[in-house]
């Protein structure tokens, strides 16, 4: 999740990333033994609930609305999208 | 000891106060998959395998640690289970080096025969490739703890069974490794009896006695008689 993340803000990840994000917090949150693992991808959640445009700025726009993340540039985005995940 | 009824995939069974799901699941012919776990030993409910969906609960619940109740209404497959611990399988292939080809324990391993039994076609996941160590300072055996699914049967069937305890499990997430004693060479351990229980009961080839060659790492369960790792299955 924290390598999915990354790419994210990176500027690097495409759509199948976040939809991979999203299968692989619920299975965590829904399998885990103890409390620890059932709250530690809600932060992943709770953003995607309320900045779920900001996701899609990094994925679609390769901009950081907020200003936070330092994106990589477009060509690297395009290379990284042919490549091997 | 009273009886309880409760639901298992639709059909209405019967199981004594304090059973699990697994137990009365097995004893009824429904299979519930499972890798941590081993008949005759202590349940940890650590590979996370055997989680079923449970009606009125909103946490999946894993079978081997779950008590019955009477009026219990439980469903061991759905897309969402399957897909859940093809997963799990998938973050277990990933997180080490798993390559089948190679291992001791091809064809006669339960991670690959889960693989397959969930239809593990392909990785979506990224391989981790830790640099982890081989021990084969004991003379009979050795650990290839790139082989490891840390299912601790090894450390149970040790302490449970032989009495030695010189298995336990040192660090946390990926750097949790399998130690004997306090983290010294096998070779070197002065607990360890050699009676080679641990070797028998891995599921995968982490655990192999030396001289066995790619997948000629048979386990010999029977010599084990109060330990089944499936019914019906005897490796």
């Amino acid at each position: 999740m924290y390598r999915l993340l990354d790419r994210i803000t990176r500027g690097l990840a495409s759509a199948d990333e976040l939809a991979e994000l999203e299968s692989l917090a619920a299975m965590v949150r829904d399998t885990s033994l103890c409390g620890l693992g059932q709250g530690s991808p809600n932060p992943v959640f709770s953003t995607l609930r309320y900045f779920r445009d900001e996701y899609m700025a990094h994925i679609d726009d390769h901009v950081c609305p907020a200003g936070v993340c330092k994106m990589e540039p477009r060509e690297a985005a395009v290379a990284a999208g042919e490549g091997a995940r | 000891m009273s009886v309880l009824t409760l639901t298992i995939e639709g059909r209405d069974v019967a199981g004594q106060t304090g059973g699990t799901i697994l137990q009365v699941a097995r004893e009824n012919g429904i299979a519930i998959p499972t890798l941590c776990h081993l008949q005759g030993l202590s349940d940890v409910g650590a590979c996370r395998l055997c989680v079923v969906e449970v009606e009125g609960q909103r946490k999946l619940l894993p079978a081997c640690v779950t008590a019955i109740d009477e009026g219990m209404k439980v469903t061991v497959n759905s897309e969402r289970l399957t897909a859940y611990r093809r997963r799990i399988v998938e973050l277990l292939f990933t997180e080490r080096n798993h390559v089948c080809s190679v291992c001791v324990a091809d064809r006669n391993c339960e991670l690959q025969d889960l693989a397959v039994e969930l239809g593990l076609t392909h990785f979506d996941l990224p391989l981790l490739s830790p640099q982890a160590s081989v021990d084969a300072t004991h003379e009979r055996f050795g650990i290839d703890h790139n082989r490891c699914v840390l299912c601790t049967r090894c450390v149970r069937v040790c302490d449970e069974i032989e009495g030695a305890h010189t298995w336990d499990v040192m660090g946390r997430g990926t750097e949790a490794r399998l130690i004997t004693d306090m983290g010294i060479p096998w070779g070197d351990s002065n607990t360890c009896t050699s009676c080679g229980k641990c070797v028998q009961v891995c599921p995968t080839g982490a655990l192999f006695e030396k001289g066995r060659s790619v997948a000629e790492a048979r386990r010999r369960r029977p010599y084990l008689p109060y330990l089944v790792a499936h019914e019906g299955r005897t490796r």
